[in-house]
């Protein structure tokens, strides 16, 4: 028996048939942002996936695991229009859709269209802002529409919104409530890097050195050693979205997925299971992620890698299930049980009928 | 015998009847009227009595027509300085010495006699109130029992909130029925494969049951399902099996699918022992049929 990692960065199937050109596009991704980005081989995958999709990103982590250095990085990779905006509790929805501005010249009012217009939007710490901030931005997510004045425009394509959070510190902050977090097609939470990546995290930083910069000098970062050449365009990226859309989705993954979402519901643990978006979801990252690994076809384990990014923002403990200690990570195991089986505490399965 | 000397205390009319007492029987009729008010309105006055010192009575019942309160004891030579305080109920005239005693419980026929008075202020002959003819219905068991068999009512309803939703809970889970076997289980999908007329949701099912019986034979059951499946791919034994499963049931139909031998692959599954890597909490044991 040998080990494999479902995570790490696959190797073509020989058996299935992937558009060379796709292939060769997203080895290339993986490779430049691996030059910058240590491991996270993981979020890698997952902002591809959304990428492909057009589902949007919600990243939970604690600061200073590369959310921020990861996302711009890709965008410079795909060479895709980045904007960020630091989400503040003053922030107003103005400042993110845009507005009208009076032209005093002319005495007209003038349309200044906000960040939101971009095609990769890094939505930092987005529980910061006041909820008509949230929904401002929720709303563009859901229908790439905004409505500045009486005008209503179209977002560019594509357009994908990678929003963080950070799961410490909540005073202070307004936790999205779980309609708006169903809008985000996955919600990946960061871990803390390995010793060995770790190790080399330190050792490419410390090879960085000093930038000098008009009399005097600056510490560089890795934002500064960022490869501005793009290895892919958007035309690629559009060929991979089209690439996507051919992965075969056999009946009998459905019904996988039908089954996992219909646990989510019955379980008894559970308040609130997942919406059919969340199936959609599933099914749509799961080609994603087949044709990353180079397969033309899903197979169970793309369903199980992805379930917890799809499924467990989406779902709602009951009373009980939190006074007794369990979390939502251990229900969604139970639920992913193939047999449905009893949990370690013996607890009774989902019932699934 | 020496009799006591008291005055009034209240209203600011000191109403000292004899000097240091001295006072006997036979000089009743040069005394001033005796101290006293009329009835629910309380007196005070002082006397000076000899012998140890004196405590009133507790009153312990309903009849006593006279309340009587000790306020305060001063030394007055060899003697004690008493303030009283008492309070009539019933007109008539009293002796508070009745309502005296000692603290050391000896004998207080030394003392003279306190006479008070207590009038009634309403006129004569009047009509009293009936008693009332109808006594309240007397409960069961008294006040004790009842508040007794409410404390009991409570605690059954707090333990009923505390342990009866999760007894429910726990009987409403299908574990009545003995769950299925896993043989059991894939017996029937092993059998409608072979004959080719499984339908999806079978199909399905049974890649379920494989997954699982890989991971538990395999030792993965505690890792993440999808390394455990992504292992299980590269497995020595259970590889080939997953490889021709995903090409029956998953890769787009084409030439690589007719080169499955259905009935080959899952015949190890087919004659299961029955205690294959059981018993398995079935979720479907309540029933379901495969």
């Amino acid at each position: 028996m040998t080990s494999a990692d479902p995570n790490a960065a696959p190797a073509p199937d020989p058996r299935s048939s992937v558009p060379p050109g796709t292939a060769e596009f997203i080895r290339r991704i993986r490779e430049r942002v691996g030059t910058v980005v240590v491991g996270q081989d993981v979020v890698v995958e997952r902002t591809l996936v959304a990428l492909f999709t057009g589902g949007h990103l919600l990243l939970q982590g604690v600061p200073g695991l590369a959310k921020t250095l990861l996302v711009s990085v890709l965008a410079k990779t795909i060479d895709l229009d980045f904007r960020r905006i630091q989400f503040t509790v003053d922030l107003l929805p103005s400042d993110i859709v845009g507005s009208e501005i009076l032209d005093q010249r002319t005495n007209e009012f003038r349309t200044h269209r906000g960040p939101i217009f971009t095609n990769l939007l890094l939505a930092d710490e987005i529980n910061r802002a006041a909820p008509k901030v949230q929904s401002a931005l929720l709303e563009a997510m859901q229908e790439r529409k905004v409505t500045i004045g009486n005008d209503t425009y179209t977002l560019p394509a594509p357009f994908l919104v990678i929003a963080t959070q950070n799961p410490v510190e909540q005073s202070g902050t307004f936790e999205l409530p779980e309609a708006q977090l169903d809008r985000f097609m996955l919600c990946h939470r960061l871990q803390y890097p390995s010793k060995a990546e770790e190790k080399e995290v330190l050792r490419r930083n410390a090879a960085l050195g000093i930038r000098r910069e008009d009399k005097g000098a600056i510490a560089r970062t890795e934002f500064d050693v960022l490869e501005k050449e793009p290895v892919g365009s958007v035309e690629d990226l559009v060929q991979a979205m089209e690439a996507v859309q051919l992965v075969h989705v056999s009946e009998t993954f459905t019904d996988h997925v039908v089954e996992v979402v219909d646990r989510t519901r019955n379980h008894p643990d559970l308040e609130l299971g997942c919406s059919p978006r969340a199936g959609i979801a599933l099914i749509k990252g799961a080609r994603a992620r087949a044709l990353i690994h180079g397969r033309n076809f899903v197979i169970p384990e793309d369903l199980f890698a992805l379930a917890e990014d799809v499924i467990l923002h989406r779902m709602r403990l009951n009373y009980e299930a939190l006074a007794d200690g369990r979390t939502g990570p251990e229900v969604l195991r139970e639920i992913l049980e193939p047999f449905g089986a009893a949990s370690r505490n013996g607890r009774a399965p989902a019932r699934v009928s | 015998m020496s009799g006591p000397s008291f005055h009034r205390r209240s209203g600011g009319i000191v109403a000292a009847l004899a000097a240091l007492c001295l006072a006997s029987p036979g000089e009743a009729e040069d005394d001033p009227p005796l101290p006293g008010r009329s009835v629910g309105m309380p007196e005070r006055i002082e006397v000076i009595l000899p012998g140890p010192e004196l405590e009133a009575v507790p009153r312990d019942d309903r009849e006593t027509p006279i309340v009587l309160r000790v306020v305060r004891v001063d030394p007055h030579g060899s003697r004690r300085r008493y303030e009283l305080e008492f309070l009539g109920l019933e007109p008539g005239e009293y002796d508070l010495t009745d309502y005296l005693r000692r603290k050391d419980r000896s004998s207080t026929a030394d003392l003279a006699p306190i006479p008070v008075s207590i009038r009634s202020v309403l006129p004569p002959g009047q009509v009293e109130p009936n008693a009332p003819s109808r006594r309240p219905t007397p409960r069961p068991w008294g006040y004790r029992a009842l508040v007794l068999a409410v404390a009991i009512l409570w605690l059954a309803g707090l333990a009923y909130l505390l342990f009866g939703g999760r007894r429910r809970r726990v009987s409403a889970s299908p574990v009545a029925v003995r769950p299925r076997t896993l043989a059991e289980r894939l017996r029937p999908l092993v059998e409608g494969a072979s004959r080719g007329d499984l339908d999806p949701a079978g199909r399905a099912e049974l890649e379920r049951l494989l997954i699982g019986y890989w991971r538990r034979r395999a030792g993965l059951e505690g890792i993440d399902p999808a390394r455990a499946v992504a292992i299980l791919r590269e497995h020595d034994e259970a590889g080939p099996v997953f490889r021709s499963l995903e090409d029956w049931l998953h890769r787009p139909p084409g030439p690589s699918q007719e080169n499955i031998d259905i009935i080959e692959l899952l015949k190890p599954y087919r004659d299961l022992p029955a205690d294959t890597l059981e018993p398995v909490g079935s979720p479907d044991a309540a029933g379901k049929g495969a």
